[in-house]
């Protein structure tokens, strides 16, 4: 078997991303929407590291460095929010999340 | 002099408006409004008439404004032929004016219509000086409003209603062809002034036939010549006095006066073409007045008649004549329409001859100036409608003898028919409880009838008049008085009215039914004069069955294209987009992530293909 | 995970995901860097999913369809595209990646830059040698962040005033 090249952590990369897309496209609980967006985001950090150790320039993982820390505080409040809908709406599913009421 | 020619024109505008706005429920002021402006209308007149010397023309103009390189104009032209005309309008206009004060002293709407009378008097005088095609077009359309005002003045009755909605429309119709005729002289000549027309109309390849055709066909909606003259009879459903000063003297003659002045477009064929209209005509309306009962409308057809006279004086290339006879027929026909409005007003508003009867002695004055004008219209040797028909029939007889043979016949016909009105109305035993209890109008009334019965007897001989006046006329007659054949035509003239009073008489002389006594004598006559060759009856036909149809025919086409598809279409398919886009307002955030990354990944993908740094 | 009923076990697979993400960075020799995505993403953020399912007593998905089925199948279809894309790109190996690159070895030098770019080094010493030089800015900025998400966490999950009177 050939050795694992960077074309294949992209490729895994993609996978990841494409799957987390999935999620957050097709989940009706809003917390597994918001999971499906923290694998998206982990797919895009392994896609940054992989090009880092490529090119052997340690930006790229400065930069995962940040995204980390964004995409902690986003889910911090993501989470908020959700909490407040919930008292609102007494549910997390989307299905129930519709003021328009066709 | 400006001043003047402004002062005159507006004068009557003022008064008009001064009544509209202010004098709504004072009906008598609004009449001695009407009448001093009358006065001053004649006092103004007579200054333009008298004021420059002896065969001046005043001109004067304004750009009332400008579109581009054509330039409307707002201007007057003062010669010869409008100075009679004037003099004719402002007069008979003061005299009818008075006369109303009688007339419509117990009516309730003075106000309105005297002020329509100002209106009237305004959009006249406008025609008279203007010096331009379109100028002469807008008091054209303003004087067949007021026609349609004051016909209209008894609204609640239908009648009046009815006709006045006629006079209009039929009146647009051949105002129709004269806008067609004002557009088509402006693309060939480039001006519609009338003197540049003139000086322009020296080269004869320009002009056309069928533009003086077009031209002519205000005349024939204005002055009610065939195939347009269905108004004129119903148009007898307004006030007497209207009929009198609109029907009979000015605004009828205001189409004559048209083609007076643009004689020079004129070509041979049109010349003839308008003569024999004008003759047809003549005897038509003659034919049609034998069998009618109400007195104005016998009144009205006369006035077709004699509008046909003037004519075929026109066709016959002598415009001087037909203006004399304007000039002549619009004092014995104001005299009797005035007279029968007396009579009317006595006899409280009864208008059927055969209820008439004896009035003879009950209104003396009446009736002697009322047979002055009967004399006058039948060409009673020196009298003034004498002087004017005659030389209309001798020129016909000189000129183009068909014309002659048709005017000849309606002349006998129209002392017939006259002589038959006055039998009837005054003569023999009164013949019902309205005509019984008449007695003689106020002094409103019979001052006008005195002095128009004077001039209708000394109207004729031209001498008399101021040279100012008759400027215009005296060419044509010199032409005709050269012609040949005078006394003949005199024993045919004598002939013509005093066969006309013998057959009326034999006929009309003693009659105490209020039967039509032709229609036992002459059964088949009698209906084909009564039934008026069914002109009201083939245009009522052609309205219902062909015109109504088309237009509800429209009608649905509008509605369905452009309504329907146009209109709604467009706001359809403005909706469709608002639905496209309301689509997208689902509620679930699942479709807002949605598109939300398929416009993300629209946009990548559009730089990635097409940025400029890919 | 994205398949799965239960939240909870939905989040079991998430952190395993996770783990195993971490320990892909290793094989990176990113090894801070696979340190802190165990402790912030596996140790913090998961714990706090999990906390807030607990909190929330989210049951499993009820199992009804998602109602608008266009959009679900439009979005199944498009990420179904995206993955076989993947596909054609591993099996054909097309030119859009580059033709078997593959690791060099990671320099021993003690270079901290090299024309304006970081070396990349396994030390954790360049890395905070970075962040303090280059990438000061977003590291005050990301401060600035964490302090907002605190403070807007706080003030979103206060009770209502009308509540505690």
């Amino acid at each position: 078997m050939e050795s694992i090249t960077p074309t294949h952590y992209l490729v895994l990369s993609l996978i990841l991303f494409s799957i987390g897309f999935f999620g957050v496209l097709l989940r009706r609980n809003l917390l597994l929407v918001l999971m499906s967006l923290e694998l998206m985001l982990n797919g895009i950090n392994l896609a940054l590291v992989n090009f880092s150790r490529t090119a052997l320039n340690l930006d790229g993982s400065i930069f995962v460095f940040f995204i980390m820390t964004v995409a902690a505080a986003e889910v911090a409040v993501g989470l908020a929010l959700l909490v407040a809908l919930y008292k609102k709406r007494k549910s997390v599913f989307t299905d129930d999340m519709n003021l328009i009421a066709n | 002099m400006i001043q003047v020619a402004l002062s005159l024109l507006f004068l009557p505008f003022i008064s008009a408006a001064v009544t509209l706005c202010f004098l709504r429920k004072h009906g008598n002021i609004a009449a001695l409004l009407s009448v001093a402006t009358a006065g001053g209308i004649l006092a103004f007149s007579s200054f333009l008439i008298f004021g420059g010397e002896e065969g001046s023309i005043f001109t004067w103009s304004t750009t009332w404004f400008a579109l581009s390189d054509m330039h409307l104009e707002f201007g007057f032209l003062v010669d010869s032929p409008a100075k009679t005309l004037l003099f004719v309008v402002s007069f008979i206009g003061l005299l009818i004016h008075i006369f109303s004060l009688g007339y419509m002293a117990d009516d309730e709407a003075k106000s309105r219509y005297f002020g329509g009378l100002s209106i009237f008097m305004f959009s006249m005088i406008g025609i008279t000086l203007a010096d331009n095609l379109i100028m002469i077009f807008v008091f054209w359309e303003l004087v067949g409003f007021s026609s349609y005002l004051l016909i209209a003045h008894y609204f609640k009755t239908d009648d009046a209603a009815k006709a006045s909605r006629k006079a209009f429309i039929v009146n647009r119709v051949g105002d129709f062809g004269f806008l067609l005729g004002i557009i088509f002289t402006y693309w060939i000549f480039g001006t519609v002034n009338l003197q540049e027309l003139e000086a322009a109309s020296l080269d004869p390849t320009l002009t056309s036939t069928l533009l003086c055709l077009l031209l002519a066909c205000g005349f024939i909606g204005k002055s009610a010549q065939f195939p347009l003259h269905v108004w004129l009879p119903d148009a007898m459903a307004g006030p007497t006095p209207v009929s009198a000063l609109i029907h009979a003297a000015t605004m009828v003659a205001a189409g004559v006066f048209l083609l007076i002045r643009i004689d020079f477009l004129f070509t041979a064929e049109a010349l003839k073409l308008v003569g024999l209209l004008g003759a047809v005509m003549g005897l038509y309306a003659g034919f049609c007045a034998l069998t009618q009962r109400d007195i104005k409308k016998v009144l009205a057809y006369s006035t077709l008649s004699q509008l046909g006279y003037m004519a075929a004086a026109f066709g016959l290339g002598l415009p001087g004549i037909a203006l004399f006879h304007l000039m002549t027929h619009a004092f014995f026909k104001a005299l009797m329409f005035l007279g029968s409005g007396s009579v009317i007003h006595a006899c409280h508003h009864e208008q059927d001859i055969f209820a008439y009867g004896g009035l003879l002695k009950k209104m003396p004055i009446t009736a002697y100036t009322f047979l002055v004008g009967v004399l006058a219209i039948s060409g009673v040797h020196f009298l003034s409608g004498y002087f004017s028909k005659d030389a209309i029939l001798l020129g016909a007889y000189n000129l183009d003898f068909v014309i002659f043979l048709i005017l000849y016949v309606g002349a006998i016909l129209t002392s017939v028919y006259m002589f038959r009105l006055y039998f009837l109305t005054f003569c023999g035993e009164a013949r019902s409880k309205s005509s019984s209890a008449a007695h003689e109008s106020t002094i409103f009334m019979t001052a006008p009838l005195l002095v128009l019965g004077f001039l209708s007897v000394v109207g004729g001989f031209v001498a008399l008049y101021p040279i100012q006046i008759v400027e215009f006329l005296l060419p044509d007659i010199e032409r005709v008085a050269n012609m040949p054949n005078h006394l003949w035509m005199n024993i045919l003239g004598l002939f013509a009215w005093v066969g006309g009073l013998s057959i009326a008489w034999k006929i009309y002389g003693n009659i105490t039914s209020t039967e039509d006594p032709l229609s036992e004598k002459s059964p088949t006559l009698f209906n084909l004069s009564r039934s008026k060759l069914f002109f009201d009856e083939i245009y009522s036909f052609y309205i219902q069955r062909i015109q109504d149809p088309f237009f509800r025919f429209l009608e649905i086409m509008e509605l369905l294209f452009i309504s329907g598809l146009m209109v709604r279409g467009s706001a359809g398919v403005a909706a469709l987009f608002a639905l496209l886009g309301k689509s997208f307002y689902s509620g679930k955030i699942h479709s807002y992530s949605f598109w939300f990354v398929i416009g993300t990944i629209g946009f990548l993908t559009y730089s990635i293909l097409f940025g400029a740094n890919s | 995970m994205v398949c799965s009923k239960h939240p909870v076990s939905a989040a079991m697979f998430m952190i395993i995901s996770l783990v195993g993400v971490a320990a892909l960075f290793v094989l990176l020799e990113a090894f801070f860097l696979a340190v802190l995505q165990i402790l912030v993403y596996a140790g913090a953020v998961m714990v706090l999913f999990l906390f807030i399912i607990m909190l929330l007593d989210v049951g499993p998905d009820a199992g009804k369809a998602s109602k608008m089925k266009l959009v679900s199948g439009l979005a199944a279809a498009f990420s179904i595209s995206l993955l076989i894309v993947i596909f054609l790109i591993i099996v054909q190996d097309s030119g859009w990646l580059p033709e078997g690159a593959s690791w060099r070895a990671v320099p021993e030098s003690s270079k901290l830059t090299q024309g304006g770019n970081f070396v990349f080094s396994t030390a954790v010493k360049n890395f905070g040698y970075g962040l303090m030089t280059k990438y000061m800015l977003p590291l005050q900025i990301s401060g600035f962040l964490l302090l907002a998400a605190m403070v807007g966490v706080i003030v979103l999950s206060k009770k209502d005033e009308k509540e505690v009177g």
